[in-house]
């Protein structure tokens, strides 16, 4: 068990997220940084989809109540062990009676803590995966606070070969305040006029404070829609279209002068402009992006995206290779 | 046949595939979202992982490293094309009463509340929607829309939030509205809201940009498994179905809602079966036939 002391500033239990449940407007949830949370998986030698929690921007401050071995990934939060700074990327040995304290990171938004066994809460709907908009999963599901003991399961036989381990620097994400982010154009994008196409992909966009694991939002130029009529049943504003069901990362017009991508957490669906979606690797980009930060938005074909994932693949391959057990 | 135009298929990022139907929204096209997805779920695919049916439209998720994004596409496409004939399509579904208390109180001080944001700061949400609508009396405008049965075009948004849209109606007599200049950040849990040509039962307080015309008596999401008719997945809403308001008082809402509270309250229901083609040769009237006395 972990006794929360400080939950930090929005901790939640994550895992790789859940499945087959969109048409009831159940979003999947999930890591939103899924290559760090894989990482700290596999420095731990869990499987990639054990329960970890995630952090957000200032970490919190933790009593672990038996002997465990952890692995901290992610946003390059200060952290301290019984005081002495302890290394992210790397498998910790800790023992009962041990506080692990986690301040605020100069970089990036989301970090993990990873534990062998992984954090033993029930599956909700297949997943362990918090999704506070209607407090489905996770710890009780909301985000954890002072006080709360949160289950954690054995350590694997044989995880503590895994101690000393870490994860060698060019697999480690950069967390830039620029971001390149990739999107395959569509959707229901033709009620746009090819200036505002142009605009969207030509232009500087800024992280607004407003952002979260439902929606990141942005601010950046005007763009025009085409002021067409509003196909039948949609209402009367250019920006509205028969509501559809949203992907995970759709590119969303909400007014002229705002753009929406949604995250894990999502509205499942609904009735603004969609101009495309973000490809499944860069949303961990996204969900490390600060506000204020900026980005741009570069147009992939299918092809490309598909070479994106097969990169990540076969890098998670070669990590796998060096730190497994 | 439907008479529907070719569907349109797009990639959404490397997950998904968004099939287009139609842009604007007909009952035909919800019929056929419909019938792929349920052709699609029976087939237990190794590989896809969510199927939606939408108003106009339908969405999949799919696993790449399991489907080729072509392969799918064109798989989908052969769905599409093949499994939407109307003289073979059945749906078994239900009709549900929605018993509601229009023009209620709770509503009014969420209209008020939220003007800045409405296009008509003037009028309550009721107020709006009866003037942009051409209705002058509240009792008339209550029976219209309470009398036209609505069928359940997709469930999404937050879990458990369904669209539905007027059966047997032409779209010059559907009532319409425009949504919120800028969402709402409150919503009263139950309130009905319509956008567009849509009405939505809203589960649980949160955003929102539809008109507030009334609040339903009973709930369509049951966490807690309290209520009998629940108990099998927590939400009242399953696309196909078909929902018909009853309007009612303020003693009548606040006898249902007692009877929510103690989880003694029994949906009123009735299973039927829907047949598109029925609806695509005989229209208005075949939905009254399906409504018989219910």
């Amino acid at each position: 068990m972990i006794e929360v002391k400080d939950p930090g500033l929005w901790t939640t239990v994550q895992d790789m997220g859940r499945v087959g449940k969109y048409h009831l407007g159940i979003p999947p949830s999930g890591a939103a940084d899924k290559y760090s949370f894989i990482i700290g998986n596999l420095l731990v030698g869990n499987p990639v989809e054990f329960a970890a929690l995630e952090m957000t921007l200032i970490g919190g401050e933790f009593e672990f109540h038996k002997n465990l071995i952890i692995a901290l990934t992610g946003a390059p939060m200060e952290a301290y062990l019984n005081h002495q700074p302890l290394s992210l990327w790397e498998t910790h040995y800790v023992k009962e009676g041990d506080i692990l304290t986690i301040k605020a990171c100069p970089i990036g938004v989301k970090s993990y803590l990873c534990i062998s066994g992984g954090v033993n809460v029930p599956d909700v709907l297949g997943s362990k995966s918090t999704y506070e908009l209607s407090q489905i999963g996770g710890f009780r599901g909301r985000k954890l606070s002072a006080g709360d003991r949160i289950p954690i399961n054995e350590p694997l036989p044989g995880a503590s070969k895994q101690i000393g381990k870490f994860t060698p620097l060019e697999f480690v994400p950069s967390f830039h305040h620029f971001q390149e982010l990739r999107v395959m154009m569509g959707m229901t994008g033709y009620l746009m006029n090819d200036h505002a196409l142009k605009t969207f992909l030509n232009s500087e966009w800024m992280v607004a404070h407003e952002s979260n694991r439902v929606a990141y939002r942005y601010k950046g130029p005007k763009v025009s829609f085409t002021e067409q009529h509003p196909p039948f049943g949609a209402g009367n504003s250019f920006s509205n279209v028969v509501d559809i069901a949203y992907p995970i990362g759709s590119v969303l017009f909400t007014n002229e002068e705002e753009l929406i991508v949604l995250q894990n957490d999502a509205t499942t669906g609904g009735g603004f402009i969609t101009i495309g979606t973000v490809i499944s690797q860069d949303l961990d980009l996204i969900a490390q992006s600060r506000p204020l930060s900026k980005c741009r938005f570069i147009a992939v074909t299918i092809d490309q995206a598909m070479q994106a994932r097969a990169e990540r693949t076969k890098k998670l391959d070669a990590l796998v290779h060096l730190i497994k057990r | 046949m439907f008479n529907l135009p070719e569907t349109h298929f797009n990639f959404g990022g490397d997950e998904y595939i968004y099939a287009e139907i139609s842009r604007d929204m007909r009952i035909e096209s919800n019929f056929k979202a419909l019938a792929v997805t349920d052709e699609l779920r029976k087939r237990e695919i190794p590989g896809i992982i969510d199927i939606v049916s939408s108003n106009s439209s339908y969405l999949v998720r799919y696993n790449p490293d399991i489907i080729s994004a072509r392969d799918l596409l064109d798989y989908l496409k052969e769905i599409d094309l093949t499994k939407s004939d109307p003289t073979k399509l059945h749906f078994s579904v239900r009709i549900v009463e929605i018993p509601a208390w229009y023009d209620d109180p709770v509503s009014k001080e969420f209209s008020y509340r939220f003007k800045n944001r409405h296009p008509s700061p003037d009028l309550s949400d009721f107020e709006f929607v009866m003037k942009v609508n051409g209705f002058t009396d509240k009792e008339a405008f209550i029976k219209c829309h309470s009398e036209t049965p609505y069928l359940i075009t997709m469930v999404g948004f937050l879990p458990g939030t369904a669209w539905h849209f007027p059966l047997g109606l032409q779209p010059n007599e559907i009532i319409q509205a425009p949504k919120y200049n800028s969402p709402r950040t409150e919503t009263p849990e139950r309130g009905i809201g319509l956008g567009g040509a849509f009405n939505v039962i809203y589960p649980v307080n949160g955003p929102g940009s539809y008109q507030l015309i009334g609040r339903s008596a009973i709930p369509v999401v049951d966490q807690n498994n309290q209520l009998e008719d629940l108990k099998e997945t927590s939400f009242l809403a399953r696309p196909g179905d078909i929902w018909k308001y009853r309007p009612i008082n303020e003693s009548q809402y606040n006898k249902i809602t007692s009877e929510v509270k103690t989880g003694k309250y029994r949906y009123k229901m009735k299973e039927i079966d829907l047949s598109p083609l029925e609806y695509a040769e005989k229209g208005k009237q075949y939905v009254q036939e399906l409504m018989g006395d219910f």
